[in-house]
């Protein structure tokens, strides 16, 4: 491999690296507050692209899809979680498997609505460019989705540490039923949590469309296999776990498929298994074992 | 009465076997035979993994694996030993998952619940990828076509009536198998693994030991299940492996009703009216089954986590009552 | 019976227990007691396999069992009551007591129904320690004091050797501890008992010998009259085992 084909592939994996992180925040934050693996989160970053689409070909704007998306999907999420996963609260594979229902769900309705053929979503102007960077060309949009990955990390993290909203989920994420013992609205954070999950699940939809594109089975791959597999490595449910993890899986599944090509997906997910396997927990994860 | 009860059994499953004979006049015989087909190998495969689910409490999200890994097995048998012989792909078939379980179910016994559910899924994620980019052995992407037609010595089951035989009772074969396994000391250890593993070490049983022989014995079955399925379509697709059938499989147990003989069954027929029946009264151009699949499942898991079975339970004792 | 050399365990810093050597005879009864924090607890899971030990050695019946797994020691004859209740919930109280008899056979045993043997040996267990009558109800319907009987029942039904006893009288009314107690009392005197009590009138019914765990160290050990003299059990209780003499 030559050294300006590393260094493409490098920022490649950068970039992926970046989406997984938009991607996987999402399912990790769930998690980490409501003990759920949200098996929906693919389906809610296909629908993400899919409305971004629509809104892109009513009103012309992509950053207004880029807003319109992860609106739309959280207020998806604020009328699923009183409605139906509260009804299991406690009861958390019952909830689990809630949400592989509603997968079913949403992914067919997609079909039915949008249709089942392969899509397609440019970059705005501005961004569907590309730069020369040592001795390579470089697409700008690539170059946009790391500088919004590392924007989105940066400014969840100061949330999570300055403000009392980031301080009530940090609180959560080690035992969200203590905050209701304090006396916090635990309805009102559960809900607002699931709509925060699923509109960054969106974001991720539409950021990730014109890289790769928008067609049925996205839901499963790359939605739910790679966000499960970045909160994995990672840890579940905390955001540095959430960034260890795509910072990894991003430039290893990138220069897997450059250097392994057919069995880049299985290298993958033998690595997952791996780290399931030896750390339970996930490299940067709590140790807390939901039943 | 405990006689009549037996003759009864005894006579539907004859006319369950005999079903595309007698049903023969109706006009749509053959599209009900290969519905109920599917159906009975959507029973098999659901069975298998109600063993896990419902029995010894391990929720398994891959188990798709072990149904592909038949199918493939089967196809690639016939196809690379030049043989047709039933004996022979289903022996390859039943073989490769039950390895590949035990190879698997080393992995994951020790792991429980939610963990569970996504190291089975991960690990069965592997085997599809490999089935999906391996193209040499399994036709990658495109599937696996040209899959033998089964035969026992000189006698061919590719007939579509014939095979219908051969899968109804395969599947009566592995209900009483299942029957006789649940009602066994061994099934009633596997409930007490799923009620308090912690307890039964302390009796004595070594319980990692007997969620791994659930988890082989449970895709050896799925291997059977995905061996029928490659016979009946002559195809295998890289799908059979992946998520989207292991959901299907958990589904149709949950509908059914976990841990009951009857819940699978029940589960496989109302899962397969609704993907092969309901499209066809509904208008063309509205593809919903999934979706509505999907309503189905959830109305199940928040208001009757215990199935059509455990519905139809609690009705029968409000009828005596 | 069963025998421990300078076994020690600690949970990151915390030490909780320090070197504890015991050895019980066949047939002995042995009550374990000090104050909350004295290892008692963690004493009984290494000597169940639930934990292993940091340093030290279990022995049972001679053989070096330190390394073995939970279900192996069951296999040797050891069995355990636990502090809190650990059952079958939604089986029924002779099925539950069938499992541990069956548990001797081994599970690897398919199409046939379980022995009519192994249920009428249960219901002999559930007639001995006072649940006769009391066969078909599930455990989710039995009141406490008789779920800790039939706790009991499922450990007898083991034949065990040795039977490790973890509270059994926790959270019971005088009424139910009197019941369990005459229950303990009469078991055969060939099998040897350890009991970790805190309800010292217990104790002193049911030991021949009693040891004193504090801050993981035995510091008394001797018959129940001599502890109930020593002075030093005197400062650990600060004068509950006064109270009891």
């Amino acid at each position: 491999m030559s050294f300006e084909l590393a260094f493409q592939q490098a920022l490649n994996g950068l970039s992926f690296g970046a989406l997984l992180f938009i991607l996987a925040s999402g399912l990790s934050l769930v998690f980490g507050m409501m003990d759920v693996v949200n098996l929906a989160h693919g389906a809610f970053y296909m629908l993400g692209a899919y409305i971004a689409l629509s809104v892109v070909q009513l009103t012309g704007s992509f950053w207004l899809a880029m807003l319109a998306a992860p609106l739309a999907l959280a207020l998806l999420g604020l009328v699923i979680e009183p409605l139906l996963l509260r009804r299991l609260r406690g009861r958390h594979l019952d909830q689990v498997l809630l949400t592989i229902g509603l997968s079913l769900v949403i992914v067919d309705l997609i079909g039915q609505l949008w249709g089942r053929e392969v899509r397609s979503l440019s970059a705005p102007p501005g961004l569907d460019g590309s730069v020369t960077l040592i001795g390579g060309v470089y697409p700008v949009y690539r170059l946009f989705v790391i500088a919004f990955g590392v924007a989105l990390a940066a400014a969840m993290a100061v949330i999570y540490r300055r403000t009392k909203i980031g301080m009530l989920i940090r609180a959560g994420v080690e035992d969200a039923e203590m905050l209701g013992a304090l006396g916090i609205n635990t309805n009102r954070l559960f809900a607002s949590t699931f709509a925060t999950g699923a509109a960054l699940a969106g974001l991720a939809g539409v950021i990730a469309a014109p890289v790769f594109g928008i067609q049925p089975g996205m839901d499963t791959d790359p939605g739910l296999l790679y966000s499960l597999v970045v909160v994995v490595v990672g840890g579940l449910g905390t955001l540095s776990g959430a960034v260890a993890g795509s910072l990894l899986v991003g430039p290893a599944d990138t220069f897997g498929k450059v250097l392994f090509q057919d069995v880049a997906l299985a290298v993958i997910f033998a690595i997952v298994a791996l780290v399931l396997l030896l750390k339970p927990t996930g490299l940067l994860g709590r140790i807390r074992i939901a039943r | 009465m405990r006689y009549a009860r037996w003759a009864l059994l005894a006579l539907a499953a004859a006319a369950l076997v005999t079903f595309p004979y007698w049903s023969a006049p109706w006009e749509s015989s053959r599209f009900a035979t290969t519905v109920v087909r599917d159906a009975l190998i959507l029973a098999i495969f659901a069975l298998s993994l109600d063993l896990l689910v419902g029995r010894a409490g391990m929720p398994s999200l891959g188990h798709a694996a072990f149904f592909g890994a038949g199918a493939y097995a089967a196809g690639i048998a016939g196809q690379r030993l030049a043989t047709d012989q039933l004996p022979v792909t289903l022996g390859a078939a039943a073989l490769v998952a039950a390895l590949l379980a035990l190879l698997i179910g080393v992995l994951v016994v020790r792991s429980e619940g939610i963990f569970f559910l996504m190291l089975t899924l991960a690990l069965a994620q592997i085997v599809f990828a490999i089935a999906f980019q391996w193209t040499a052995l399994t036709g990658g992407s495109n599937g696996l076509s040209g899959v033998g037609r089964p035969m026992i010595a000189s006698l061919d089951f590719s007939a579509p009536e014939l095979i219908y035989v051969l899968v109804a009772v395969t599947f009566l074969l592995v209900a009483i198998l299942i029957w006789g396994l649940v009602r066994s000391p061994y099934g009633r250890a596997l409930i007490g693994v799923r009620e308090n593993e912690r307890r039964m070490r302390a009796l004595g049983y070594d319980t990692a030991r007997l969620r791994l022989s659930a988890f082989v014995l449970a895709g050896t079955i799925a291997g059977v299940a995905g061996a029928l399925s490659a016979y009946s379509t002559r195809f295998v697709s890289a799908q059979d492996a992946g998520l989207g059938n292991s959901v299907r499989a958990f589904v149709t147990v949950l509908v059914g009703g976990a841990g009951s003989l009857g819940g699978p069954i029940a589960g496989s027929a109302l899962v397969s009216l609704i993907e092969r029946i309901v499209p066809s009264l509904l208008p063309t151009d509205l593809r919903i089954a999934q979706a509505i699949l999907g309503v189905v499942f959830i109305v199940f898991v928040l208001f009757a986590r215990q199935g059509m079975v455990g519905l139809g339970r609690s009705a029968w004792l409000r009828v005596r009552r | 019976m069963i025998e421990t050399r300078e076994l020690r365990r600690a949970f990151g810093g915390v030490v909780a227990l320090d070197g504890v050597s015991l050895t019980l005879s066949e047939g002995e009864r042995r009550a374990v007691i000090g104050p909350n924090g004295a290892g008692k607890t963690t004493l009984i899971n290494i000597l169940a396999g639930e934990i292993s030990p940091t340093g030290g050695s279990v022995r049972l019946a001679g053989q070096d069992i330190t390394r073995l797994r939970p279900w192996q020691r069951a296999r040797l004859g050891l069995a355990h009551v636990y502090q809190r209740t650990e059952l079958f919930a939604p089986l029924s109280a002779r099925e539950n007591v069938a499992l541990a008899v069956a548990a001797r056979r081994g599970p690897y045993r398919v199409f046939r129904a379980p022995p009519r043997a192994e249920y009428d040996e249960a219901d002999a267990v559930l007639e001995r320690v006072g649940l006769g009558g009391r066969e078909g109800v599930s455990v989710r319907a039995l009141s406490h004091g008789e779920r800790r009987q039939l706790e009991l029942a499922v450990a007898l039904a083991q034949r065990p050797r040795v039977l490790l006893l973890d509270e059994p009288t926790a959270g019971m009314s005088p009424v139910e501890t009197a019941r369990i107690t005459d229950l303990v009392a009469g078991l055969d005197r060939a099998l040897t008992i350890l009991i970790v009590e805190h309800d010292m009138d217990v104790v002193f019914r049911l030991a021949d010998r009693v040891s004193v765990l504090h801050e993981g160290r035995v510091i008394a050990d001797g018959t129940a009259a001599q502890v109930r003299a020593d002075v030093r059990v005197h400062d650990v209780y600060l004068g509950k085992a006064i109270t009891v003499a």
